[in-house]
């Protein structure tokens, strides 16, 4: 409850309440394989980034796990993704083609210390990307002065879809931090939904970082990714655990993976989550 | 029912006859203001036994043909000694006069000294409005539920948080009565401040355990405010202005001696003071609360009286975009009347109702965006209760009550591009009913017990749904597999349960006694909330054919023992309790706007015990109390922890608090108050991990409330000036200055995980107190 800490701090002018940084020491668990698994459809080179949990407090990258076979098993064939470093396994759809049959359920195939884990995510079609806009504000509570872009598209009728909406402001993610990160179910948000309409204003508007507009001449450019609904709760929950602390918080909880250990070792659970998007992509450039 | 009539003949078989017996009865006031004084002794010297006032000031006593010593008493007033030939029902109303002594010492209680020993009551405190007022406070301004977190066994998971826990059980399972009307959130500014207003409380009572049948509907505890009654001889007044709010009051005769009325109501300003300070664009923000406590009496005459009192307050925040309110709505209307002198009725009717509103409108910023809730718990009861004094060894109680309950989660919209979206909750309804029948039986001059049986019911009821779900592992979100709608009044679920309960007590000798006592409680009212603290906008639901009522099962024994002619008093007291049917959730369950909530919930069983010790100094120029508890508060949900006991959100360990008032003179008085608690359980992690360059927690044990935060201690200081009285003046005032905190502890109230702003692969764990200082107040405060 985002709005509940923003009381919490009109609160805290009254009272002196205050934040240390203090030093705690935790247990220490097994270290777990990590599959940051989010490919797409189109033709660049995808990626699945395999890893080992680490101490809480370990503080630098976690280990990269480099001798792992990752294939992805697609309708007519398995594409093998090879590592090239640091734990990045790397498919180049200019070899066997894309991975884009819309409908079909791919499934990841990891085998890494004589285990063999899988997952599986059906490819769902992304509506096009129509048209993008631009729109100047003065300064005022909530914004700051510069150009607002929006995008538009229109969501699929009859059908629950699932979106993730990633921008960027000249080749530069914006949304790095997960409390930026941008979903949506059928255009809307809140359970207000938007299916088969074009998606709703606070969705198209979410490109745009209301504390760092964009400047003349800058380009913005958004992606917008189909989701499962399991990915898309996956995503959720990445940002709730990521964000959570303070008064109204929840108490801790794992994040559930959609990747199993098919060997028959239930004890060797694996974390992460294997997702295909169908992707689109459009940028505008912000001029007079 | 078969099991209900075999009590009920074993009830009346335990009842045994005597022979002619007379009646003397009557009223306690105080000469001073004419009220009725409550818990005030009546003592038959020549028979070692006695009685003490109800909430009217009434006592009645059964004694044979003869001539008898009597002495009424009451902490703060001169005793009267009468000497009584009784030979028929005899009626002696007295009033006793302010004691001259008393009135310098610090008057600590409004209880008669011995009747923690004498009666058979057990794990019950009560405080009145005189103690609470003493007791340092958070910017000098008294509080009722901050005061009564001193007790033994009762604790709070942090400063300025809402709610208390008693024994081990959640804020939810405490029945809070203001005049005999439930309030479903005590708490002001977040919990900082409670909804009571000391200024029209005249005595607060919390009973822990041994909870008489007449009493239920909740697991752990009753706390039992009475509001006080208007002056009924002349008009009073009194006020004070503080740091954070200023309350008023008043009270006089309307009629006299027949009708009396006490009005109080006080106003933060903190939106006020810092309106200077705030950025100009913000300066239409608002954030205060206040609160208007009344009670209207009516004494009809000898045998009827009626009194109605009601309290309405708001906590009120908002800015440009954004509304939200939260308040309560109560009020009692209550018939006292008597039959004969061995019957009485009291009949009450009320109404409470707590309700919020949150809105964000953000059309003036240039966003096409509204947002709109409303929640409330309303709910009507009708409640007769019957006296009737059987003989002088045995007095019955008995009555029913009905409480109709309308729950609305949400009344919900939101709207973005001129699209609306209903996207309100089901509203729900239940009846639950109680009747009950118990008895307090003397058996010889040693022997007291209070022995008795609840029937409680609770329905379901239509207009609304009932909702099928399929069974699942534990721990995962169970899928909707039907719903099935019912009309109004058509029952959708309904549960009873035989609530049996027990206590006795044995007098060891006049300074002691030993007590023991059990009772079963169930409760249908669920407060859904899965953070740290409990906040405005947690959701009250009633159980349903998924949400299963939650049981407890308590047994307590104590010992009790006076010092130095009651000077002080003491006891100890261990106490057990099973629970079943113990509400948490699936990790990750969005507690709002969520229509399949009851999937996603889960069940278990809790466990809680300890020990309390508790000494209490009365009298003297040096009053206050110690009371210590070492217990625990655990929990079994299949789905969570992997199944295994783990520490509740609010077990403490050790709970010490020590409270002390010190009168130096006429002019200065001194108060302190220190609290010692052990840390509270939270879940922390063991591993990171990372997905898209976010660092994610994960726990490989799945423990939870794995780790304990820093223990929580805290002193707090304080003294009260009252000037030199002049004669000539009307109004008498004082200063309080007070120090919360004097040592400046960042006490910790939650400890989190963030990452650093500059390289987010660092982790670092920051600590949250509410309060991060010492923070000094000056209240002024009057009367007239």
């Amino acid at each position: 409850m985002k709005r509940i800490s923003l009381l919490f701090v009109l609160c805290s002018l009254i009272f002196t309440s205050c934040e240390d940084e203090v030093d705690i020491t935790l247990d220490k668990g097994e270290a777990q394989l990590v599959v940051d698994g989010f490919i797409t459809n189109d033709s660049n080179l995808q990626t699945i980034i395999l890893s080992r949990s680490a101490d809480y407090f370990s503080n630098t990258t976690t280990p990269a796990v480099t001798n792992a076979t990752v294939k992805v098993h697609g309708p007519n064939q398995s594409y093998d993704f090879v590592h090239s470093q640091d734990g990045h396994y790397i498919y180049d759809p200019s070899t066997f083609g894309a991975l884009d049959s819309i409908s079909f359920p791919y499934k990841l195939e990891v085998i890494y210390d004589n285990e063999t884990y899988e997952a599986t995510s059906i490819l769902q079609p992304v509506p096009l990307i129509d048209s993008m806009t631009q729109m100047y504000r003065a300064k005022s509570l909530f914004f700051m002065e510069g150009y607002y872009a929006q995008f538009y598209a229109t969501d699929f009728a009859g059908r629950d879809d699932w979106y993730w909406i990633k921008a960027y402001k000249n080749g530069e993610l914006l949304q790095n931090r997960p409390t930026d990160f941008t979903f949506s179910k059928n255009g809307g948000m809140m359970g207000l939904e938007a299916d088969g309409s074009e998606f709703l204003g606070h969705i198209r508007s979410a490109i745009t970082k209301s504390d760092a507009p964009f400047e003349l001449g800058d380009t913005s450019t958004v992606e917008l990714l189909s989701l499962n609904e399991a990915a898309y709760n996956f995503l959720e929950e990445v940002v709730t655990q990521a964000n959570n602390g303070g008064i109204f918080s929840a108490p801790p909880a794992n994040i559930k993976s959609n990747i199993k250990n098919t060997s028959g070792n239930l004890e060797n659970k694996i974390l992460g989550v294997f997702s295909i998007s169908s992707i689109q992509t459009k940028s505008l450039i912000i001029s007079n | 029912m078969k099991h209900f009539f075999s009590f009920f003949t074993i009830f009346l078989i335990a009842i045994a006859m005597y022979a002619q017996e007379y009646t003397l009865e009557g009223h306690i006031y105080g000469e001073d203001n004419k009220e009725p004084l409550i818990g005030a002794t009546v003592r038959v010297e020549e028979l070692h036994t006695g009685a003490s006032t109800d909430f009217d000031g009434y006592y009645s006593i059964k004694l044979k043909k003869g001539t008898y010593t009597i002495t009424f008493s009451y902490v703060g007033y001169e005793p009267s000694r009468q000497t009584i030939k009784l030979s028929k029902n005899e009626k002696i109303e007295t009033y006793l006069s302010v004691s001259a002594k008393q009135i310098k010492t610090v008057e600590i209680t409004g209880e008669g000294a011995t009747k923690n020993i004498r009666s058979v009551e057990m794990s019950v405190n009560k405080m009145d409005a005189k103690t609470i007022k003493q007791i340092p406070a958070f910017l000098g301004e008294a509080d009722v539920i901050k005061s009564i977190l001193s007790l033994p066994g009762v604790s709070t998971v942090g400063e300025g948080s809402t709610g208390f826990n008693v024994r081990g059980g959640g804020i939810d399972e405490n029945l809070v009565l203001m005049d005999d009307a439930p309030v479903y959130n005590s708490s002001h500014l977040f919990g900082f401040f409670s909804v009571f207003n000391p200024d029209a409380v005249s005595e607060v009572k919390l009973i822990k355990g041994g909870i008489e049948p007449r009493y239920g509907g909740r697991l752990s505890s009753i706390l039992d405010i009475g509001m006080r009654e208007g002056d009924r001889n002349k008009v009073e007044g009194s006020g004070g202005i503080g740091v954070i709010f200023s309350r008023f009051s008043i009270e006089g005769p309307i009629k006299k001696d027949k009708v009396s009325i006490l009005l109080a109501g006080r106003r933060s300003y903190a939106d006020i003071l810092a309106k200077p300070f705030l950025r100009k664009d913000l300066r239409k923000s608002q954030f205060y609360f206040y609160d208007l406590s009344g009670k209207l009496n009516y004494v009809i005459d000898d045998k009827n009286r009626l009194s109605f009192s009601a309290y309405y307050g708001n906590d009120i925040f908002g800015a440009d975009f954004l509304r939200f309110k939260w308040g309560n709505a109560t009020s009692t209307l209550r018939w006292n009347h008597i039959f004969n002198e061995k019957f009485f009725l009291s009949l009450t009717g009320f109404y409470s109702k707590y309700s919020y509103a949150f809105g964000l409108d953000f059309k003036d910023q240039g966003i096409e965006t509204g947002f709109d809730w409303n929640s409330a718990i309303v709910s009507y009861s009708l409640k007769p209760d019957f006296t009737y004094y059987l003989n002088k060894n045995n007095q019955l109680k008995f009555g029913i009550q009905s409480i109709y309950y309308d729950f609305k989660p949400a009344e919900a919209s939101f709207s973005t591009d001129g699209k609306d979206q209903d996207i309100s909750m089901t509203e729900r309804f239940a009846l639950e009913n109680g009747i009950y029948l118990q008895n307090e039986q003397e058996i010889g001059a040693n022997v007291t017990l209070l022995y008795g049986l609840r029937w409680s019911h609770f329905a379901y009821l239509g207009p609304g749904i009932k909702q099928n779900y399929q069974d699942t592992t534990a721990g995962i979100r169970k899928p909707l597999k039907s719903v099935e709608k019912y009309d109004s009044f058509e029952r959708i679920s309904d549960y009873h349960f035989l609530e049996p309960r027990l206590s006795v007590k044995y007098s060891l000798d006049e300074f002691s006694s030993i007590k023991a006592s059990y009772n079963r409680m169930t409760q249908n009212l669920h407060l859904i909330s899965n953070t740290v603290a409990s906040t405005p906008v947690d959701i009250w639901l009633p159980t349903t054919n998924n949400i299963k009522p939650q049981i407890a099962d308590q047994i307590a024994v104590g010992y009790f023992r006076n010092f130095k002619n009651d000077t002080y008093e003491s006891s100890v007291e261990v106490f057990g309790k099973n629970l079943k049917n113990q509400i948490d959730y699936i990790d990750n369950t969005d507690i709002f706007f969520n229509e399949e909530l009851e999937g996603d919930l889960l069940s278990g069983i809790g466990r809680a015990y300890g020990l309390e010790l508790y000494v209490k100094k009365n009298e003297g120029d040096l009053t206050g109390w110690i009371s210590y508890t070492l217990s625990r508060s655990e929990r079994k949900v299949e789905g969570i922890s992997k199944g295994e006991w783990y520490p509740n959100r609010f077990d403490r360990l050790h709970n010490f608090s020590i409270v002390g008032n010190y009168k130096l003179n006429d002019k200065w008085a001194f108060s302190a108050n220190f609290v010692y608690s052990s840390g509270t359980p939270v879940t922390f992690p063991t591993n990171r991990y990372q997905i898209q360059g976010v660092i994610l927690p994960h726990n490989v044990q799945e423990a939870r409330n794995n780790y304990r935060i820093p223990a929580y201690h805290r002193l707090d200081i304080s003294a009260t000036l009252t000037p030199r009285k002049n004669v000539e003046k009307r109004i008498k005032g004082e200063w309080v200055f007070s120090v919360y905190n004097v040592y400046s502890r960042r006490n910790p109230f939650a400890i989190y995980f963030e990452q650093d702003e500059g390289n987010p692969e660092i982790a670092k764990a920051m600590q949250f107190s509410i309060i991060g200082n010492f923070v000094p107040a000056v209240s002024y405060n009057f009367n007239f």
